[in-house]
């Protein structure tokens, strides 16, 4: 079930200020900004990897206590990937099913046909260790990790960040496609302008600490505010 | 100026220092400080390695030329270095000993006055109790006692070995073995029953033990006297003639009440040994 | 006092003192992790140990009650402060070794702070802790040859018979069974090393 995320008056001492923020359950809403801006730190602020030094998260309307259980139900998708080098490909996208304690026919269903669509042949993958990929396949063991056991947000951190322009763009493609079976909020921080137009609806520009646009990805390039005319003439757009 | 220096030089050569060596417990350091104080006093320069080793350390050293000059005892020469069978025939061991010496250019003697043999020691509640009086009396505590020795006791012919062989002992605890001087704290701490001592330690009567009788005769007499080279005298002028000087000056007694002064009341030995050496001798013939 | 016997021993006292540095500094090393000044703290302390000399170790514990005295418990326990350093730093190193984006995919995922630590951390750190082991066991076996001079028995035994006694065969019935102990030692866990490091 996809969650609803609320940001109200949140600060984080010298890095955000006063942010305000509704993100309905479902949609999928890109944070774009320059380096230091604030929007992994947003990001983080979700799943409580980070902790607000002034105000409040809400996730579904409510204040999470304890994040474990959140985090259970969130995937998170990071630069690098994070994959347990000690665990196969196999076993590490079975890590959250298995500490859900799902049944193992179950797992490797899901798992199987989730790497099949994502371009990683099970029985070629499967019991691989991730050095012996490449970049562009850790990253989508990494998207099948953080989306096999079906969760309610997704959070990705500059996910293709490291990769060369054309596998970024195969990856892009493939969230995309994934996306629109899997039913989940999703909150995607990128630098690239053109990649965030492509993985969301809806974009949230962030400068300084602050939100100064949010709007839809098809009206940005005609917004006003100088940080985004900014980031448009670098993404150097077709307008 | 070139004078002053041919001078030093000559100087020096005269008097190139007498190494004295002791063996690793106190009494040994007690008697070596001894005989270095008295060359001393003959203004010879010496050389103090105390403390060096065990009895074949020390043998070694002095048939090698690295030392001049320690204290020895008559039994251990007797078995330890020239494994000889020990007999109780004091004059034969002198004899047997002194020549055996002769033979690699060391001298024997004089001998000091004192006999240290080795003593089985055990806790004096622990004596009363078993009912333990002499060494043979060790057969009613045979599979229960523990004991404990130094490296050397528990490796000589006269030693452990002998000592069970000779009194027909079947102690079933095999000794510990550890520093010399840690069997007395670990006898009176009770970690161990039995130790091989010295029959002029200092501390037996302080730490509550008390000493078993020979009754068979197995070890031994151990009577202390200077072993030295003979060419010690070509680094000093009246080497030996100074260490003569040392014949019959301490009697069992005095040996025990040298060794609780710096055992027991944790004196340093240079000083015990000054103060020895200027007051007035007591036992034997008093002779500077 | 023959080479099997004095080899048994010592075994026996290397391997009791590594097994209980390993059962305290592994923990203390996870613990020390974590806190970067506490930790630096304990290294500190752990390293002080190590560079008392191994004769004064075994000198300063006799007169404690209840672990000193004479004898092979004295001599353990010293083995064990030895033994720590490795295993402890090691430890530090392997788990602070974890690759920062690893450790925040598993807190990411939700594991608890104890999943964490057995799924992840430990894991990760293994090939590291093992290497701590291993220096510690071939160290525990040298200086336990200086157990001997409290009575502590093992192969120092032999050692310090043979130098008392001039007798360079006692000698080496103490040392090389000690330094073969040491080779095989130290062979054995570089296979075990090598296997974790998959």
């Amino acid at each position: 079930m996809p969650a609803s995320i609320e940001f109200r008056g949140v600060s984080v001492d010298g890095i955000l200020h006063d942010l305000d923020l509704r993100i309905g359950a479902g949609e999928a809403v890109a944070f774009i900004g320059r380096s230091g801006a604030g929007k992994t730190t947003t990001l983080r602020l979700i799943n409580g990897l980070a902790t607000p030094s002034r105000g409040d998260v809400l996730i579904d309307g409510a204040k999470p206590v304890d994040f474990i259980p959140l985090r259970r139900k969130t995937g998170y998708i990071i630069q690098g990937s994070g994959l347990f080098p000690h665990r196969t490909v196999y076993e590490n996208v079975a890590t959250l099913p298995r500490l859900l304690k799902w049944d193992e026919t179950r797992t490797k269903s899901e798992a199987a046909a989730l790497l099949d669509k994502l371009g990683l042949p099970f029985e070629k993958f499967a019991a691989r260790y991730p050095r012996s990929l490449s970049g562009g396949e850790q990253q989508r063991v990494g998207i099948a990790r953080a989306i096999v056991a079906r969760p309610g947000i997704l959070l990705c951190d500059e996910p293709f960040g490291a990769l060369d322009p054309i596998v970024r763009r195969e990856l892009q493609d493939s969230f995309t496609a994934i996306r629109e079976e899997r039913n989940a909020t999703i909150v995607f921080v990128t630098h690239d302008l053109a990649e965030a137009m492509r993985v969301a609806e809806r974009v949230v520009v962030f400068d300084g600490g602050r939100i100064v646009a949010d709007t839809s990805a098809r009206e940005l390039p005609r917004h006003e505010a100088p940080a985004v005319r900014a980031l448009v003439a670098a993404a150097s757009l077709p307008s | 100026m070139k004078r002053a220096w041919l001078l030093l030089l000559l100087f020096a050569c005269s008097k190139q220092p007498i190494v004295v060596g002791a063996k690793n417990f106190t009494e040994s350091d007690i008697l070596g400080e001894l005989v270095a104080q008295k060359l001393e006093a003959s203004r010879c320069t010496v050389d103090r390695r105390l403390h060096m080793g065990g009895t074949l350390v020390c043998d070694a050293a002095i048939g090698s030329g690295a030392l001049d000059a320690y204290v020895e005892y008559s039994g251990t020469a007797l078995t330890a270095i020239l494994h000889q069978p020990a007999t109780n025939d004091r004059a034969a061991v002198d004899r047997i000993v002194g020549a055996a010496y002769a033979k690699r250019g060391l001298r024997w003697g004089p001998s000091l006055g004192f006999n240290n043999t080795f003593a089985m020691i055990v806790r004096r509640d622990y004596a009363r109790q078993r009912g333990l009086r002499t060494i043979s009396d060790l057969r009613k505590v045979e599979h229960e006692v523990r004991p404990g020795f130094g490296y050397e006791f528990v490796e000589r012919p006269d030693g452990w070995p002998g000592l069970v062989a000779r009194y027909r002992l079947d102690v079933t605890t095999p000794p510990k073995t550890m520093d010399l001087g840690l069997t007395y704290k670990a006898l009176a701490a009770g970690e161990i029953d039995l130790i091989a001592g010295n029959s002029t330690d200092g501390l037996i009567e302080s730490l509550g033990l008390v000493a078993l009788d020979d009754d068979l005769h197995y070890f031994p007499p151990y009577d202390a006297a200077v072993v030295s080279r003979a060419e010690m005298d070509r680094k000093c002028r009246g080497a030996s003639a100074a260490l003569a000087s040392l014949a019959n000056t301490i009697d069992d007694g005095t040996m025990r009440r040298l060794n609780y002064e710096v055992d027991g009341k944790k004196r340093d030995v240079a000083e015990v040994v000054r103060e020895f050496l200027s007051a007035p001798r007591r036992g034997g013939a008093s002779r500077r | 006092m023959t080479v099997l016997r004095a080899t048994g021993e010592h075994i026996v006292i290397v391997v009791i003192a590594v097994v209980v540095a390993i059962l305290i500094g592994v923990p203390l090393g996870v613990w020390a992790a974590r806190r970067a000044r506490a930790g630096g703290f304990a290294l500190r302390v752990v390293d002080a140990i190590q560079t008392i000399p191994s004769l004064a170790l075994f000198g300063f514990l006799i007169p404690i009650p209840f672990i000193g005295g004479i004898g092979m418990r004295t001599a353990i326990v010293a083995l064990i402060l030895y033994s720590l350093l490795p295993v402890v730093r090691n430890t530090v190193t392997g788990i602070r070794g974890v690759e920062p984006a690893v450790r925040e995919a598993g807190v990411a995922m939700g594991f608890t702070p104890r999943q964490l630590l057995f799924e992840v951390e430990l894991p990760l750190a293994m090939p590291s802790i093992v290497a701590g082991i291993r220096i510690a066991t071939v160290t525990a076996i040298g200086v336990a040859t200086i157990a001997a001079a409290i009575g502590g028995g093992g192969l120092g035994t032999l050692i310090f018979r043979g130098v008392a006694m001039v007798d360079s065969t006692l000698i080496l019935e103490g040392a090389l069974p000690a330094a073969a102990l040491a080779l095989i030692a130290d062979a054995v866990m570089t296979t075990i090393e090598r296997r974790l490091i998959r």
